[in-house]
């Protein structure tokens, strides 16, 4: 028995996995092409395949890895992302992870990449009516919890130096079209239509919150030893962005603050605001000056 | 003739490391013998469960039990997977590393379920061959879990004891033996857990796993979400009486209680170490009044972010 060919393990193997994890469930698994291609099977031959036990039939007995596959992962995706299943209530959460599930298979060793590209698929199944402000509330929810997930466990600056204010003020200005910063591997910089962030912190604090008022919103998501988000003025982000992006401290200041009405004098006080921020919370781990 | 345990010391009882409990470990460092991880849940961390796991690193043994080895499955063995797990157990010092005899996945798709293969030539002659690539690679042997299963296959020829006889045999890997997967195993497909446990190879066993799981009447479900029962405790007490004190640990990944109340369960296994042979009754067996599709076996561990 063991040497007929449905009895080799890859195509057992194939056709168990397509059978446990149908999202029409056990039968609609069996009963599927790409199972039946594997092994080709009516209900009532499953026997053949999987023994029943004593109190339980081959049917009911495969239904528990079934059962297993979405709740388990549905589960876990409410883990990684509880405020977006606060805004939305469980069934309704459950439904767009289970419809996830189905596009975008764990094909990773960990669950850490599981909701990898769930921000992504709440975009691409977006309704069309693109006003709608709670699809991008749901959405940039999605995103903010995903990056809080990437910052949690990148390369972090907690036994760093970071770049500060002092070695900045080594540099003549002069040099600056020259200064390029290197950013911390934790920072993320998050434009949002919505402040999602005070309704992450909300859920997480139990506080029952209700939808927020869409108001713009810059974000710098970093890590010092937890998750942290500190909210900036535009101007600031802006600047942040170019020097991510490796832009020249000089271009970046150039093309940011163009237009701007702040004087040299007030310039100098708001650079030494910012870079005495950013060092304190490990923004730049370092600098590279090209001669 | 290979040594007990594959030379591995008795490293005592243990408990399973689970993100709910740093705090208190590391406030408290309380009298546990050494901690078992999820090596999954560190792999890939360079953040502050990593950070965490080096401060437990410097005042417990670790050991590692991974979940995504897949050592059963017909896709290639995943390199970049045993490139991490290899260079973790290093930067910790794991005194051994674990997995399962399963399979999680084909076709590059992991389900996150440890599921079952069918027993007979063709599947051990190809886990065999995997288990001594894992091995070089790794330059230690690989030590191996009986899994919790809810079916069995036409296709199995052998039984899963004389399986995991002949895997020992010609791989030298060693066994994790997890008594809770015997009963619920055996439960299921309606086998004697004593012969189980008995045609074993008794110095091939490594390390012990203690759990709790659901009974649902008609099977049981590895769910670790409660105290470990009667039932199991008694083939604790037997299998002990075969390899002598063995290295012992408790899952608890459900409904996980507060750190003392885990600490006390594995401290029931003592009774039965160092030869003692006393059975006191602790939790009988209950049928769960449960709806099956929600009850999800093990596992399903995660370490939760933590954010401001």
């Amino acid at each position: 028995m063991a040497h007929d060919p449905i009895f080799e393990l890859p195509v057992l193997q194939q056709w168990m996995q397509l059978v446990i994890t149908h999202p029409g469930g056990i039968e609609s698994g069996l009963n599927s092409p790409e199972a039946q291609q594997q092994i080709p099977l009516e209900q009532s031959e499953l026997e053949s395949v999987i023994p029943r036990s004593q109190q339980l039939s081959s049917l009911d007995r495969l239904r528990v890895y079934g059962n297993a596959y979405y709740t388990r992962l549905v589960e876990c995706l409410g883990e990684e992302f509880p405020a977006l299943k606060f805004a939305l209530g469980e069934e309704n959460f459950a439904g767009f992870a289970f419809a996830y599930l189905q596009s975008y298979p764990s094909a990773s060793y960990t669950l850490d990449d599981l909701g990898r590209n769930f921000p992504q698929f709440l975009e691409q199944t977006r309704p069309q009516d693109r006003k709608a402000d709670w699809v991008d509330f749901l959405v940039e929810l999605a995103r903010l919890e995903r990056t809080y997930a990437d910052v949690f466990d990148s390369p972090g600056m907690e036994e760093l130096e970071p770049f500060n204010v002092h070695q900045l003020a080594a540099i003549p200005p002069d040099q600056w079209e020259q200064l390029t910063l290197e950013p911390a591997p934790t920072l993320r910089l998050l434009e949002l239509k919505v402040p999602v962030h005070l309704y992450a912190t909300a859920v997480k604090n139990d506080e029952g919150p209700t939808l927020p008022q869409a108001e713009k919103t810059w974000l710098v998501v970093f890590r010092w030893d937890y998750v942290v988000r500190r909210a900036v003025d535009e101007l600031q982000f802006r600047l942040l962005e170019q020097l991510c992006a490796g832009t020249s401290l000089g271009t970046a200041l150039s093309e940011t603050l163009e237009g701007s009405p702040l004087s040299q004098e007030e310039l100098a006080i708001q650079l030494r605001e910012w870079f005495t921020f950013w060092a304190k919370w490990r923004f730049f781990s370092g600098n590279r000056l090209q001669r | 003739m290979t040594s007990p345990r594959l030379g591995h010391p008795d490293l005592g009882l243990g408990l399973g490391l689970r993100a709910q409990h740093y705090q208190h470990i590391l406030d408290h460092q309380p009298q546990v013998d050494w901690f078992e991880i999820i090596s999954e849940n560190y792999m890939n961390s360079a953040g502050r469960p990593r950070y965490i796991l080096n401060q437990i690193a410097e005042q417990y043994p670790l050991v590692m039990h991974g979940v995504s080895l897949s050592i059963g499955s017909s896709d290639p063995l995943n390199f970049d997977y045993l490139k991490k797990l290899k260079r973790l157990s290093i930067e910790i010092n794991a005194r051994w590393v674990s997995d399962h005899l399963c399979w999680t996945g084909i076709a590059g798709r992991n389900t996150h379920d440890l599921l079952p293969v069918p027993y007979n030539e063709e599947t051990l002659s190809h886990v065999t061959k995997r288990v001594l690539e894992v091995q070089d690679y790794l330059e230690r042997p690989l030590i191996l879990e009986n899994p919790s299963s809810y079916v069995t296959f036409a296709a199995s020829t052998i039984t899963e004891w004389d399986f995991l006889s002949q895997l020992v045999e010609e791989t030298g890997c060693g066994l994790l033996l997890d008594v809770n997967n015997v009963y619920v195993s055996c439960y299921n497909h309606d086998l004697d857990p004593l012969e189980y446990i008995e045609r074993l190879p008794h110095q091939a066993i490594v390390q012990f796993h203690l759990a709790g799981h659901t009974n649902l009447g008609t099977h049981c479900i590895d769910t670790h979400d409660g105290h470990v029962i009667n039932p199991v405790w008694e083939l604790y007490r037997k299998v002990c009486q075969r390899t002598g004190n063995v290295s012992t640990l408790l899952e608890w990944d459900a409904q996980i209680p507060e750190f003392p109340v885990l600490h006390a369960e594995v401290l029931k296994a003592k009774r039965f170490r160092d030869g003692n042979n006393s059975i006191e009754a602790t939790e009988d067996e209950e049928t769960a009044v449960v709806t099956p599709s929600k009850t999800v076996p093990h596992p399903t561990t995660s370490v939760p972010m933590e954010f401001e």
